[in-house]
């Protein structure tokens, strides 16, 4: 659980700047019962995070609340540092896009979804992007199909166009490889690889994630409405760290393997 | 009394004939409702939106109340407006009574709570993840609605139908509030039941030909847009 943020402090602290996104103190709870309580989550630009939990355990919650999409009980927001009111983070999207498990396509063909969050270019400056969109998705061919049609696969991948072409800072994934066929999973894997590579920002929640760990650099555990954290590029540092060794749990083996 | 078949005979010449009166009575008609209409359709939606997707309290209230307005007698509504509009009612001044704009008004209240129930049920049913994308694509609130009505076009059309005809059809607000006064306020309905009270029934039944044939189409209409509806995506 990442009760504090002593461990960022110290020396192995590779994060100077602001974050991208803070979270304190959020809470949320589904009538009588909480479902989530993280008292501190931060993150940072660049960073790719992996957020993994078992089914039901609050993964989808968080990352619809990190987006916008859904209110938290209490709990209070800062993006780049400045600190949000409701109304603006309800308005993050754009920046932050959380991309659906079983993503909704709109009525209409491939390229009119992409384009859909560039209502402020012109028409010239538009269909050049979504050109650049569709290219960089290879879903080229695909362009004049209606996005009702396309498989599974399919549609993700151009969820995921209509997210990159936005530009975003952060990207809130969930879940987007469940229920695919292996050629998909790897299509819609190169193309999460890409975001990475380009230096999105992403949180990609996942129950089964069996994708290389080289691609995140941080694993966020989710158990009984809690957070708990694993740093990958520095698996030791946790451990040195006495003030976070009691509350940072890290996967067992036999949980890493199934990964 | 003529055969039936020899009126009906002479209501089709009448309605081909392109009697002044006769098309007086349907333009009047079809002018009232489609305004009436075009007025509650997207004030309808908006509360049929916030009531199938936002939770609050007394939501359930407000849906059983609009419900139970789907099943209030139109000679009811007549009443309540009649009240209203007449010269010693609350809203004499605006010598609204007997006036096509009270026939309208009529027919909005009449027409609301279907509008709402149906698409209601249409919000309900839609897949929240619609709304969700197009915010979390940076659509303001009103294009994100605009987006999801797109989405819900077939069934948000056969609401608008279903509403339509309520209203073309129904008797007894308009000749309580319009007054059934020729070139003015007589409509199809009005029309029908006075000329049945005269015994001329050539142009009654040329007029209840005309709306068989709208409710006929307007039926045929709903079938198709929910066909349309029921596509897999």
């Amino acid at each position: 659980m990442i009760s504090n943020n002593t461990h960022r402090e110290g020396p192995m602290n590779a994060y100077v700047s602001a974050p991208l996104l803070g979270v304190q103190q959020l809470k949320k709870s589904y009538g009588n019962q909480r479902l989530l309580t993280i008292d501190s989550l931060e993150l940072h630009a660049g960073e790719a995070t992996l957020l993994t939990g078992r089914n039901g355990a609050g993964k989808s919650t968080l990352l619809k609340i990190l987006a916008g999409l859904e209110k938290s009980d209490s709990g209070s927001l800062r993006y780049r540092g400045v600190t949000l009111t409701r109304r603006q983070h309800r308005n993050i999207g754009g920046k932050v896009i959380y991309l659906h498990q079983q993503p909704f396509l709109f009525d209409g063909s491939v390229e009119k979804n992409i384009g859909y969050g560039l209502s402020q270019l012109n028409r010239d400056q538009r269909s050049e992007r979504v050109r650049q969109a569709l290219q960089w998705s290879g879903l080229t061919h695909l362009a004049e199909r209606n996005a009702k049609t396309l498989s599974g696969g399919e549609k993700q991948r151009v969820a995921l166009a209509r997210a990159w072409v936005m530009e975003p800072e952060l990207l809130l994934m969930d879940e987007p490889t469940t229920n695919m066929d292996t050629e998909s999973r790897q299509q819609t894997l190169f193309l999460i690889r890409r975001l990475i590579n380009e230096g999105k920002s992403i949180m990609l929640s996942s129950h089964e994630f069996k994708g290389d760990h080289k691609l995140f650099q941080r694993q966020l555990h989710i158990e009984a409405g809690q957070l708990h954290e694993q740093r990958f590029e520095q698996p030791i540092s946790l451990s040195l760290n006495p003030a976070s060794t009691h509350c940072a749990r890290k996967p067992s083996h036999d949980q890493r393997s199934q990964l | 009394m003529q055969s039936l078949s020899s009126t009906t005979l002479d209501a089709i010449r009448l309605l081909f004939s392109g009697d002044p009166e006769l098309w007086s009575i349907i333009v009047i008609s079809f002018s009232t409702t489609l305004k009436a209409i075009l007025i509650a359709t997207p004030i309808a939606f908006v509360v049929g939106c916030l009531l199938g997707m936002l939770r609050f309290p007394g939501r359930w209230a407000l849906i059983s109340l609009f419900n139970s307005l789907l099943s209030v007698p139109t000679v009811v509504v007549g009443l309540l407006l009649y009240i209203l509009l007449s010269r010693s009612g609350p809203f004499g001044d605006l010598r609204l009574l007997f006036t096509d704009t009270a026939m309208v008004i009529g027919q909005i209240v009449l027409a609301f709570p279907v509008l709402v129930a149906m698409s209601l049920a249409s919000f309900k049913a839609a897949d929240r993840s619609a709304w969700e994308t197009a915010r979390t694509l940076g659509a303001p609130t009103w294009r994100a609605f605009i987006t999801l009505m797109f989405e819900l076009r077939y069934g948000l059309a056969a609401a608008s139908i279903a509403a339509y005809g309520r209203i073309i059809s129904e008797v007894g607000c308009s000749m309580m509030i319009g007054g059934n006064i020729l070139n003015h306020t007589r409509n199809i309905p009005t029309a029908i039941a006075l000329e049945t009270s005269k015994g001329e029934f050539s142009q009654g039944i040329a007029l209840g030909l005309v709306l068989l044939l709208m409710a006929l189409g307007l039926n045929i209409a709903i079938t198709l847009l929910q066909r349309r509806s029921e596509v897999p995506s």
